[in-house]
């Protein structure tokens, strides 16, 4: 599914890499470490936001190394959810299949199915602003896996909520997780995805331990 | 208390202090207003000379604005997105139509479009004579009143999140939708301040215009002639239309300005 072979990236005096490591369909990988550790810039180098001096990646057996994000089939949750402030939930939700101009009706009918999923059906008129941490992860999760990216990468997706909104949260990614989803998710926090990752990755000032 | 006393008697000499600068702006405008007798304002209103000009003058700097706008606002974006060499000399020839005087961007307009010049050939060869043309009215007012537009829109650009962008990337957008779509309209206010600036700026502008164009008349230019020609008593109403013109863009831009996003 995903094979990840010497990714090396410097910027500054920081270098991440050599990395290597893979992953199998549905796996739900949890990469660790520390601040400065190299974990978010991990998950751009993936997402293909930022391009390795060297090294690999490859999605179902297709080399992805040097093609951008816009092409790569990987989803991303950001740590602050980056959510359009301009456009409605809907339209957040929509975004990635209006691009890929899907029509009207297909749209319509996935971003229902995703709006219930996630029981934000009564938000999709909304603005961004006014939403609680909790639904905005929710929008940002439909959004994230709207076009059905191979792999989602979550960066810090507990972070930014309050305690009683976690479980809830953890709860949402559980049903991913169930439903096949390979996913990446990163954190410093080794408790929130206890339940959670079949696969632990240690990463410790750009290097795996 | 004491420091209290003190406190208040220093605020109360900023706001005499600052009062003057006010009155010193707003006594020479008012005085014009009040100065400018009902039947000469009409008269000059029913003037074609003058409502010409006002049109040629808002026409002239609205198209000046829309058409530099094309080149502008993605080197407005470049410039808050991207670090290069020479960056730094860049924003400040940027700046530089804002520093030098107006007159002498006219005269470097003027060397720049005349027959001689390589423009100014291109142009006679097509039967345009640019100098004392519209196009030269244009290119002179875009020249002063580039910077208002560059710099706002740059300002805007900046404040949009990184994040936005490259969530819109993982999502499947292209650098141009992202730049149509997330960028610009997240930067909405702060390009149209920058475009409603530099519309009212070019509009005002004598120096650059006069020396490229004294022929058709903008109003500014027209301001001055009839100032040069008749006197006072003439110019001043054609002044006062102009700027309740200009007043009138002044409180709309402010009214966009104040408005929730």
């Amino acid at each position: 599914m995903l094979k990840i072979e010497n990714l090396v990236y410097s910027i500054g005096d920081f270098k991440l890499g050599p990395v290597s490591f893979s992953m199998e369909k549905g796996d739900y990988l949890a990469v660790f470490g520390p601040s400065g550790a190299g974990k978010s810039l991990l998950m751009e180098l993936i997402a293909g936001l930022r391009f390795p001096s060297s090294g690999s990646i490859c999605i179902d057996s297709r080399e992805y190394i040097n093609t951008g994000a816009q092409n790569r089939p990987v989803g991303m949750l950001f740590q602050d959810y980056a959510l359009f402030p301009h456009l409605s939930v809907f339209e957040n939700i929509a975004y990635s299949l209006k691009l890929k101009k899907t029509n009207r009706s297909t749209i319509e009918k996935r971003v229902k199915e995703l709006s219930e999923y996630f029981s934000i059906g009564n938000l999709l008129k909304r603005e961004i602003e006014g939403l609680s941490g909790g639904e905005k992860q929710r929008v940002a999760l439909a959004r994230a896996i709207a076009y059905d990216p191979l792999i989602l990468l979550l960066d810090e997706p507990l972070s930014a909520l309050d305690e009683d909104l976690r479980l809830e949260a953890v709860e949402t990614l559980a049903s991913l997780k169930r439903a096949g989803q390979t996913i990446i998710h990163v954190t410093h926090n080794r408790n929130e995805v206890g339940t959670l990752a079949t696969r632990n990755l240690n990463l410790s000032d750009g290097q795996i331990k | 208390m004491k420091i209290r006393n003190n406190f208040n008697y220093t605020h109360s000499l900023f706001i005499l202090l600052g009062g003057v600068i006010l009155l010193f702006l707003i006594a020479p405008l008012a005085g014009m207003f009040l100065s400018v007798k009902a039947p000469e304002l009409f008269a000059t209103l029913e003037d074609r000379e003058v409502s010409e000009s006002i049109f040629r003058t808002l026409a002239i700097s609205a198209l000046a604005t829309g058409i530099a706008a094309i080149f502008a606002l993605p080197l407005s974006y470049i410039l808050a997105r991207k670090k290069f060499p020479l960056k730094g000399l860049l924003e400040a020839i940027i700046d530089l139509p804002v520093m030098i005087p107006h007159s002498a961007a006219g005269i470097a307009l003027l060397g720049f479009i005349s027959r001689d010049s390589a423009l100014g050939s291109l142009a006679s060869s097509f039967g345009l004579n640019l100098v004392g043309s519209n196009v030269a009215i244009a290119m002179a007012m875009a020249f002063v009143s580039l910077p208002f537009l560059i710099n706002s829109a740059k300002d805007g650009f900046a404040a949009v999140p990184v994040r936005l962008e490259q969530a819109a990337e993982t999502l499947g957008a292209t650098k141009f939708r992202i730049f149509t779509q997330i960028s610009l309209p997240l930067a909405k206010r702060s390009v149209v301040s920058g475009l409603l600036l530099m519309f009212a700026r070019g509009m005002s502008e004598f120096g650059a215009v006069v020396i490229v164009a004294y022929h058709p008349m903008t109003t500014p230019v027209l301001i001055f002639d009839r100032f040069n020609s008749f006197g006072l008593s003439y110019a001043r109403p054609v002044a006062v239309i102009f700027v309740t013109v200009t007043l009138i863009l002044f409180i709309l831009l402010r009214i966009y300005q104040k408005r929730k996003c």
